[in-house]
């Protein structure tokens, strides 16, 4: 597919995906829209230079991660969060439990994924890319792009069952002599 | 294939089911659809991908953001559009006929191209129902400095001192054209508002600029050079009121 871009239709159609990838990244709104702003910007300055339309969806979202990257090379401030290896053995996760959690939270558990499998999780998730786009966004192996998805959902599932835990109420059972006692 | 293996491919599988036809998950899917242990391990796979998936999309875009992106499209540089032939091309009239000034005329275009893109944007952005959403609301003029100076974005330099007596709406720090800039809001006595956009003037080289009023798609329109900084105000308020101060 090698037509002339509509810049205007493509933004329609991709800025949303994009603006929450880019929050998934910066964690701050202002940041995510200023982002979300660049890469739409760098793609009208250089869509003669993309042949192939099909892949301007891949091209954009590898362009917001490459902006950000060199964001924060120049401000090396973005904060390091690591992952709590403790939360693996969080209890199963259920639909209805995840239903009930703010779309937010899920953002903020993206983030928490540990930094080698989040990028690929995020791609997975936010911008609906396959496994293949994954792999030439970020430039490693298909087998690569597997093991981090694999390893990334895994760690999840598990930061999202924490949250639930943590978010549930607390049942505490009666002790035998107050249930006498009732 | 062990069932661990066919998960390792499935894990990879799209929620929205676009890989169906793609040839990877073949043999993993019949696995599948043979083995009750793995089909229900993939329908919950499935379930939670879904979930989360849909969970994501429930957090919108600021409401301004669509706007913003195709103002800020708008101002894209023309000259980066030229494509190779009409480059080459003239790459030729320049070599055989040996004339420099091609070349130097072309740039002092660009330059003049890119003020306009400059003040388009800017105006853009202050015409669109919901801008400008400022970084800083303050009434403090000092206040709004000092955020500009944190964010290492171009400050007014000097300020007429009949507008260090105006009271500020806040302040933007954000970029156009790989350029950092700023806008600080003044609100006028009569309640218009007079904004002020402040850049590096090496953005636009030694162009010249002209330092009148001009009438711009409804707003009064002044640019300033100012100790390395190139200064744009910007209102609807009466010229009259705005010669008061600027």
């Amino acid at each position: 597919m090698t037509h002339e871009l509509n810049l205007e239709a493509v933004a329609g159609r991709f800025y949303a995906s994009l603006y929450r990838f880019a929050l998934s990244l910066t964690k701050n709104e202002v940041e995510a829209g200023d982002l979300t702003q660049q890469t739409f910007f760098i793609l009208a300055q250089r869509s003669h230079q993309i042949r192939d339309t099909s892949k301007v969806k891949c091209w954009l979202f590898t362009t917001l991660r490459r902006e950000f990257l060199r964001t924060l090379r120049v401000q090396s401030n973005h904060p390091h969060v690591e992952f709590r290896p403790e939360i693996h053995d969080a209890p199963a996760l259920s639909a209805d439990a995840l239903r009930a959690l703010d779309a937010k939270a899920v953002l903020e558990a993206l983030t928490q994924i540990e930094p080698t499998y989040r990028t690929a999780v995020e791609l997975f998730y936010l911008s609906e890319m396959s496994y293949k786009e994954i792999a030439e966004s970020l430039e490693i192996p298909i087998g690569t792009v597997m093991s981090r998805l694999s390893r990334g959902k895994e760690q999840l599932k598990a930061i999202l069952s924490a949250a639930v835990s943590e978010t549930s109420p607390k049942i505490i059972p009666l002790r035998n002599d107050e249930q006498a006692a009732q | 294939m062990t069932n661990e293996a066919a998960k390792f491919i499935l894990d990879t599988y799209r929620p929205n089911g676009a890989d169906a036809q793609d040839p990877t998950f073949r043999a993993a899917l019949d696995q599948a659809a043979s083995d009750p242990d793995l089909a229900a391990w993939f329908k919950e796979q499935r379930s939670f991908d879904s979930l989360v998936a849909a969970k994501l999309t429930e957090i919108e875009a600021p409401p301004n953001l669509y706007s913003a992106i195709l103002a800020g499209m708008e101002t894209r540089s023309p000259i980066r559009r030229f494509t190779i032939g009409p480059i080459l091309a003239l790459a030729a009239v320049v070599v055989l006929s040996g004339i420099i000034l091609v070349p130097m005329y072309m740039e002092h275009q660009s330059r003049t191209a890119l003020i306009s893109q400059y003040q388009k944007a800017n105006l853009t952005m202050l015409s669109s129902p919901s801008w400008p959403q400022l970084d800083l609301v303050t009434t403090n003029f000092s206040q709004t400095q000092a955020y500009l100076a944190h964010m290492k974005a171009p400050r007014i330099p000097r300020l007429p001192g009949a507008l260090l007596d105006l009271p500020t709406v806040g302040c933007k720090a954000f970029y156009w054209n790989h350029q950092q800039l700023s806008l600080t809001c003044f609100r006028l006595p009569s309640g218009d508002l007079l904004h002020v956009f402040v850049i590096d003037e090496n953005t636009f080289h030694s162009t010249n600029i002209e330092d009148t009023f001009r009438d711009m798609d409804g707003w009064h329109v002044k640019f300033e050079r100012r100790d390395g900084m190139l200064l744009m105000f910007v209102s609807r308020a009466p010229m009259a009121e705005i010669k008061e101060y600027i």
